[in-house]
């Protein structure tokens, strides 16, 4: 796998869009700002998965990760910072021990990359053996038997297709068990954020619980009517 | 010393014919699989810095966010280098990431479903302040 011409140009300004905006991310003092450059670190992300010629993957990063995981970020953001907001004492990278540990596991790291990815890179090379024209020319003949599209522009490719047919052949047993995971998210993401308030209302608490609470907060009396 | 570290830096500079500049240009006009995983690397160790040193909850779980793309740009990569290479169940690596990207957005509703509950309960969201476990 070689990138060439426009695409290598395009592979390295997306990914240092992505490894800037991660660090931004990080390093951001506010949690609005973090997520706004997280949402842009998504994005370039997406941009490298088209590179990498996995369209679909792409299409649903930006749907599921910017369209959906990020709002929710956003709304809760919202709901739960104002007053950290005000308090204004947001120190990073101040406490002595976090940083030593988080340096010590980046430069663990950073030494294992630079010592495994270089000779593994080789290893893959001897095995399969490809120069960059090489590489550059099976990619054309590829893209010479896709069919053309309406405008005679650009070609067709059948990745998506071939990807569905993959998931719902080899894995439709964990696509069933993704669905029941995500709906157990959504039940127990409804349960964890309810007060009391809102599952009295709902008559939905145990009646010796409620006469408990009642003493604490007389304002759940008025909501009780409901229920006789 | 070069050579523990960069077996290919260390050929360059023994070769004559080109010099380092050229070489490295171009490696960097024809980024092949190790780039992406650089990349990969790279974000995965700015999720972790993030998650070790953040206080603020939210933004640790931004960290988390960043740390499973890492590892999806890594399945993306794999996935297209050994369809190039004419394997058989080259797709593997893609279907893996749409279950890692399902995964992720079950984790984010949980987490922060849990950072509301906490919130309402502790009034607080700076994880140094939830100190309930703490030995």
């Amino acid at each position: 796998m070689t990138l060439s011409g426009y695409e290598a140009l395009f592979f390295w300004i997306f990914g240092l869009a992505a490894i800037f905006a991660g660090l931004l991310t990080v390093m951001a003092r506010n949690a609005v700002h973090s997520a706004l450059f997280l949402i842009s670190s998504l994005v370039s992300v997406a941009a490298l998965f088209v590179l990498a010629r996995a369209e679909f993957i792409a299409g649903v990063q930006i749907l599921v990760y910017v369209g959906g995981v990020m709002v929710l970020f956003l709304f809760v953001i919202m709901l739960v910072n104002v007053s950290a907001e005000e308090r204004g004492r947001e120190e990073i990278f101040n406490n002595q021990r976090q940083v030593g540990a988080a340096l010590v596991f980046c430069l663990l790291l950073i030494g294992g990359v630079l010592y495994s990815v270089n000779p593994g890179a080789q290893g893959l090379q001897a095995l399969h053996p490809t120069t960059p024209e090489l590489a550059a020319a099976q990619q054309a003949t590829r893209d010479q038997s896709l069919p053309t599209s309406a405008t005679g522009t650009s070609k067709i490719t059948k990745a998506t297709e071939v990807l569905a047919a993959a998931l719902y052949r080899y894995g439709a047993l964990p696509f069933e068990i993704a669905s029941v995971l995500l709906l157990v998210a959504i039940i127990g993401s409804v349960m964890l954020a309810r007060t009391l308030r809102q599952e009295a209302s709902a008559d939905d608490v145990d009646p010796e619980t409620l006469k408990e609470e009642m003493t604490r907060d007389p304002q759940l009396a008025k909501l009780e009517p409901r229920s006789e | 010393m070069l050579n523990f570290f960069s077996p290919t830096l260390a050929l360059w500079f023994q070769e004559g014919q080109r010099t380092w500049f050229q070489q490295m240009g171009h490696a960097a006009a024809n980024p092949d699989l190790s780039k992406f995983l650089v990349i990969g690397a790279l974000l995965f160790i700015i999720g972790v810095a993030g998650v070790l040193t953040r206080r603020n909850i939210i933004v640790i779980f931004m960290s988390i966010e960043l740390i499973l793309n890492a590892a999806n740009l890594n399945f993306i990569a794999f996935s297209r280098y050994l369809y190039e290479t004419g394997s058989t169940n080259a797709l593997a690596g893609q279907i893996f990431a749409v279950f890692v990207i399902v995964v992720a957005a079950a984790e984010a509703a949980i987490g922060l479903g849990i950072v509301i509950a906490l919130y309402r309960n502790k009034d607080t969201i700076w994880v140094d302040e939830i100190d309930l476990l703490k030995w």
